[in-house]
């Protein structure tokens, strides 16, 4: 069965999901692979699609004061174009698949994958990035942290769309992104960091550290993150080991087709370390 | 280059590639047929099992099922896969469907249906018991006494050649010259090495399909995106039982093969589809099944061990080559074979000289052709090995390589004790221009001002790595080639050849020598090329042979209708032959300043006076095999954080002899180089404990984007080869055999660390980093 409906306003699409059993289906640019069937045969779905990137309502990208606010539908190539997109938002962006992926797929799609390789989730979640999650009768906000709850689930229900995306501002002066694929483009993720830090007069005054595709899900710790908080960066060397012993903990990565879990996690701490050391020590004045 | 040609040395447009373009050349899945049946074969998930019961009940009861074959209802003949010359050098131990599955992945049976989404269910439910067997993985256990034992004793060699199933052993070559031990007792050093060159799928973009029917004279068509249409032929008349008379094998457009269409695979399951039902039938792979089912790169583990004086020279040289077959034996004794025959005569110095080939069956996919055939896994081995060995005595790689490579007018011994499954020929080398290829890469890679010199860059540093090579033209002494040429009259000529252009060019260049030959645009030249009924006979495109083979058949051919053309024109104008002269398109005779053209001509010869057809026939059958020479030289960024490796530049720079079009043959060239850079960075096949591959598909077997290559300069020296047509020499395989050795050798240049596998991912120079830094 391949039945597929095209709502024309928001409202409708919500009674449709009220009504029915059916996937909302964005860009597709993950549901296509992941019900694709065989060679010359076309991709089969079990339920009704519903069809939301033509929403007005969900192409919507503005600034809420110093919140940014994406809508559901809006595609990855959009945001890129947006000159109200965060520079390092945008490098990891481009690093995300490929141009014609990027003209389909959604930040919302890449959300509701709830993949612990998603490329832009290490991002959300340093952000304190939030999901809007409407039904016909509700609305409700969740932090992307508390949303995602394990490796292809969510806490979305079943008669909920997820309309839009806040990331509140926050301003940056060191930052660093290093994503490890099998090649430049085109390529899932092996292990991704983003490391965020303002600092002011060599000392740190917010720092947010998050890493992709090396655990269940995102790892980003508050309580390491307070450790630093705080701190002069010159004395980041006499606590480094201490905080790489931290991450390790969380650190759990697995062997799998693309990487091995020791590469991984090796890396991964070296990576945390080239930042501390390497990028924040630069901004000792 | 005194001479000047008329399309000879031009970058003519690939004729075919308008049509290309626009999408109405076709290739095999574009062939709408009407009633079509569609096919979906089902494959073993385990390495090594008997088939114990096959109920194909639960499929055969849908709609829309027509058949299920498998061992019982299709013909028990064994066979190879391999497409070549027949006898064919590999062992027959193939049935199209076996009671025995000797590979995850090996086919098991296979559904035919009225539409492919019924195929693709009704595969699911035919249901299959096993038994299950100890499996095999690894080659260098494959001859132990207890190890398990793939084939039985039924299987043989038609050619006669080494072959002991009972010991896993699908090939055997050892021979040598001069005395190993002198050798050693000369020698300042002995160095030995162990390389071990991997898995690889061709990733030709289209992927194997055959589609199937009777014409309405009762024949048999076969559409097949193959290298080898006279085999096909041949093969699925033999295997299926059917004449090989009403057999016509069709080769449209082809998406690549790069010898993995070298293999007659799909065509016999196609064509008993359409003798059973007398319908179309469709076979076509998806990217999986192509990874898991049909050919690859054969690994190879190769041990060099040499003597060296202090002075450089080598005193013996040992090269013992391992090769895993897989499952079958396609290819494995001529792949084997070229591992020590396209690589040992580069050194042709060397007085003590061994070579020990041995190809085992292991449990896991097989090998097959693949660009570079053995060659690529020798050559591996031997660039780090020249390496290794100018780092010992600390002398220049390139001017090593200068001082000890075979010459113009020298020979290799080995040219004539190793041919390809039987002794080879002796053959001199009338062509090589290596030193200008070395001489360009380390003048473009800038050679002298950064090796030994580990530019850093933060955590980056920067390396640069050498390496050549040689590879043949043709098989001397096995291929054949042939062409047939008529003339219409509008001076326009009809060119058949049995030569397979699988994307290559060949069809444009064959026809630009045709073109040479008769002095007329290229335009002149209808090309029909692969297609049994209407061409006649070639080999195939493999071995890095039209250009040579297929090119001096053609000239011959264009010869003789230029006699013939020449004749009629003396005729007209009365006078003697060898008073004329041509001109661009027509004759002239200089006494007279009189000038007809080829239009007038052919009339005459059709219409006026003693008519006639000008047309003829030539084949070709060489001696010789004349190498084509390589260098290739790249600049490597290795992150010491991360252990990604990133490919700055490489050169290449080669004789091909005369180009006959340069921008076809740098096309062969670099898309050559990406093939190499590709298998050296990122191709492996992933296997799980019970040997299946884990990542069969382009999204975990990664081959590289635009973004992931380097600077690409590439330079075709001047060169002439006075065997080839019009000078020229071969150009398909040789541009794959040096990048990853020179990869291996500009990572250690840049951080001193010996990577004997590949692919150098991230994950593996970590770790030889890491590895290094404990030693330290």
């Amino acid at each position: 069965m391949l039945d597929g409906y095209l709502p024309a306003k928001l409202s409708e699409a919500l009674d449709m999901m009220a009504e029915c059993d059916c996937i909302p289906f964005a860009g597709g640019t993950d549901l296509m692979v992941q019900h694709a069937r065989g060679s010359g045969v076309r991709p089969c779905f079990d339920k009704t699609l519903l069809f939301v990137s033509a929403l007005k309502e969900l192409k919507t990208f503005d600034l809420m004061g110093k919140t940014l606010r994406i809508g559901a539908a809006v595609t990855l190539s959009e945001l890129l174009e947006n000159a109200a997109t965060p520079q390092i938002f945008k490098e990891i962006l481009r690093q995300m698949a490929a141009a014609p992926t990027r003209h389909m797929a959604t930040l919302a799609g890449n959300i509701c994958n709830a993949s612990p390789a998603g490329d832009t989730l290490p991002y959300l979640y340093a952000m304190d990035a939030e999901v809007i999650l409407q039904s016909r009768n509700e609305t409700r906000v969740l932090p992307v942290a508390d949303f995602i709850t394990a490796p292809k689930r969510t806490q979305r229900k079943n008669d909920e769309l997820l309309t839009g995306i806040r990331i509140p501002a926050a301003e940056f002066n060191v930052e660093s992104y290093r994503k490890l694929g099998q090649r430049k483009g085109m390529s899932l993720t092996k292990a991704s960091f983003l490391g965020l830090a303002s600092t002011a007069n060599g000392r740190i005054e917010d720092i947010r550290i998050a890493l992709g595709s090396v655990a269940p899900h995102i790892v980003r710790s508050r309580k390491i993150e307070s450790k630093l908080t705080g701190k002069n960066i010159k004395d980041i060397p006499g606590i480094l080991q201490e905080l790489q012993k931290d991450y390790s903990a969380l650190i759990r990565p697995i062997d799998d087709a693309r990487s091995t879990a020791a590469y991984r996690k090796q890396v991964s701490l070296r990576l945390i370390r080239d930042f501390l050391i390497n990028c924040m020590l630069k901004k000792i004045p | 280059m005194s001479k000047t040609y008329t399309s000879i040395g031009k970058a003519e447009k690939k004729i075919d590639a308008l049509a290309l373009a626009t999408g109405s050349r076709r290739f095999v899945d574009d062939f709408e047929l009407k009633d079509c049946l569609h096919c979906k074969l089902i494959y073993s998930p385990h390495a090594f099992a008997d088939i114990i019961k096959i109920d194909e009940s639960p499929a055969l009861a849908m709609d829309g099922v027509v058949d299920v074959l498998s061992y019982k209802n299709t013909p028990q003949i064994l066979h190879t896969s391999a497409g070549q010359g027949f006898p064919e050098p590999s062992p027959y131990d193939q049935y199209l469907f076996d009671k025995v599955v000797r590979f995850a992945g090996d086919r098991v049976a296979m559904v035919v249906a009225e539409s492919p989404a019924i195929a693709e269910t009704a595969a699911k439910k035919v249901k299959i018991a096993y038994k299950l067997r100890k499996a095999l993985f690894d080659p260098e256990r494959a001859m132990d006494a207890d190890a398990p034992k793939l084939h039985g004793k039924e299987c043989y060699t038609p050619i006669g050649a080494a072959y002991d199933p009972q010991r896993n052993l699908a090939a055997e070559v050892d021979l040598g010259f001069g005395d190993l031990k002198e050798g050693e007792e000369a020698a300042d050093i002995v160095i030995d090495e162990t390389y071990k060159a991997h898995y690889g799928s061709h990733c030709a973009i289209e992927p194997h399909s055959v589609k199937t029917y009777f014409d309405d004279e009762g024949r048999l068509v076969i559409l097949a995106s193959t290298q080898v249409p006279f085999h096909v032929r041949r093969i699925v008349a033999r295997v299926c039982e059917f004449p090989l008379a009403k057999i016509r094998v069709i080769k449209p457009r082809i998406g690549g093969g790069f010898g993995g269409k070298q293999e007659v695979l799909l065509e016999p399951l196609a064509a008993l589809v359409s003798i059973r039902h007398k319908r179309p039938a469709r076979l076509v792979l998806s990217r999986e099944e192509v990874f898991r089912n049909s050919r690859t790169r054969h690994p190879v583990r190769v041990r060099l061990r040499s003597g060296v004086k202090k002075d450089g020279t080598i005193t013996f040289l040992e090269m013992d080559s391992l090769l895993n077959s897989g499952a079958y034996g396609s290819h494995a004794l001529t792949v084997l074979s070229n591992c020590g025959s396209k690589v040992l005569p580069l050194l042709n110095k060397i007085e003590n000289m061994h070579f020990l080939g041995r190809s085992v069956y292991t449990n896991l996919p097989v090998g097959g052709a693949y660009r570079g055939y053995g060659a690529t896994q020798g050559y591996f081995a031997l660039n780090q090995h020249l390496d290794i060995l100018c780092r010992r005595l600390d002398i220049d790689l390139p001017e090593y390589i200068k001082k000890h490579h075979i010459r113009e007018g020298e020979t290799s011994k080995i040219f004539e004790a190793l041919g390809e499954g039987k002794t080879g020929v002796q053959q001199f080398v009338n062509s090589c221009k290596l030193d200008e290829c070395i001489d360009i890469c380390t003048r473009e890679i800038g050679w002298y001002g950064k090796r030994d010199k580990k530019i850093r860059s933060g955590d980056k540093v920067r390396g640069v790595g050498l390496a050549v090579a040689m590879q043949g033209s043709g098989i001397p002494l096995v291929d054949m080639a042939a062409a047939s040429m008529k003339m219409n009259e509008d001076g326009s000529f009809n060119l058949d050849i049995g030569a397979t252009d699988i994307g290559t060019g060949s069809d444009t260049v064959l026809a630009q020598i045709a073109a040479e030959v008769l002095n007329v645009d290229l335009d002149a030249m209808i090309v029909l090329s692969s297609d049994t009924d209407r061409t006649p006979f070639d080999v195939g495109a493999y071995a890095s042979s039209t250009t040579y083979i297929s090119g001096r058949a053609v000239r011959k051919c264009a010869e003789k209708i230029l006699e013939q053309i020449i004749g009629v024109a003396a005729e007209m104008l009365e006078t003697s032959s060898d008073k004329l002269k041509l001109s661009h398109a027509g004759v002239k005779d200089p006494a007279s300043g009189k000038r007809i053209g080829y239009p007038e001509i052919c009339q005459y010869a059709m219409y006026s006076a003693n008519q006639f057809q000008i047309q003829a026939v030539a084949s070709e059958f060489v001696e010789e095999s004349p190498p084509p020479f390589i260098a290739q030289a790249v600049e490597v960024e290795v992150d010491t954080v991360t252990g990604a490796v990133q490919v700055l530049k490489l050169v290449s720079a080669v004789d091909c002899g005369q180009a006959i079009n340069p921008k076809l043959a740098e096309g062969q060239i670099e898309g050559a180089a990406v093939n190499g850079i590709s298998y050296a960075m990122t191709e492996e096949y992933i296997f799980s404990g019970n040997g299946r591959m884990i990542n069969s598909s382009f999204k975990n077997y990664k081959i590289p984007t635009a973004a992931d290559l380097p600077e690409m300069k590439t330079v075709v020296v001047p060169s002439h080869e006075p065997s080839g047509p019009f000078g020229a020499k071969s150009v398909g395989e040789i541009g794959i055999n040096c990048p990853m050795p020179a990869i291996a050798n500009a990572i250690y240049d840049a951080v001193g660390v010996r990577l004997y596998e590949a692919p150098f991912t991230p994950e593996k120079v970590y770790r030889a980093i890491r590895k290094q830094q404990e030693v330290q």
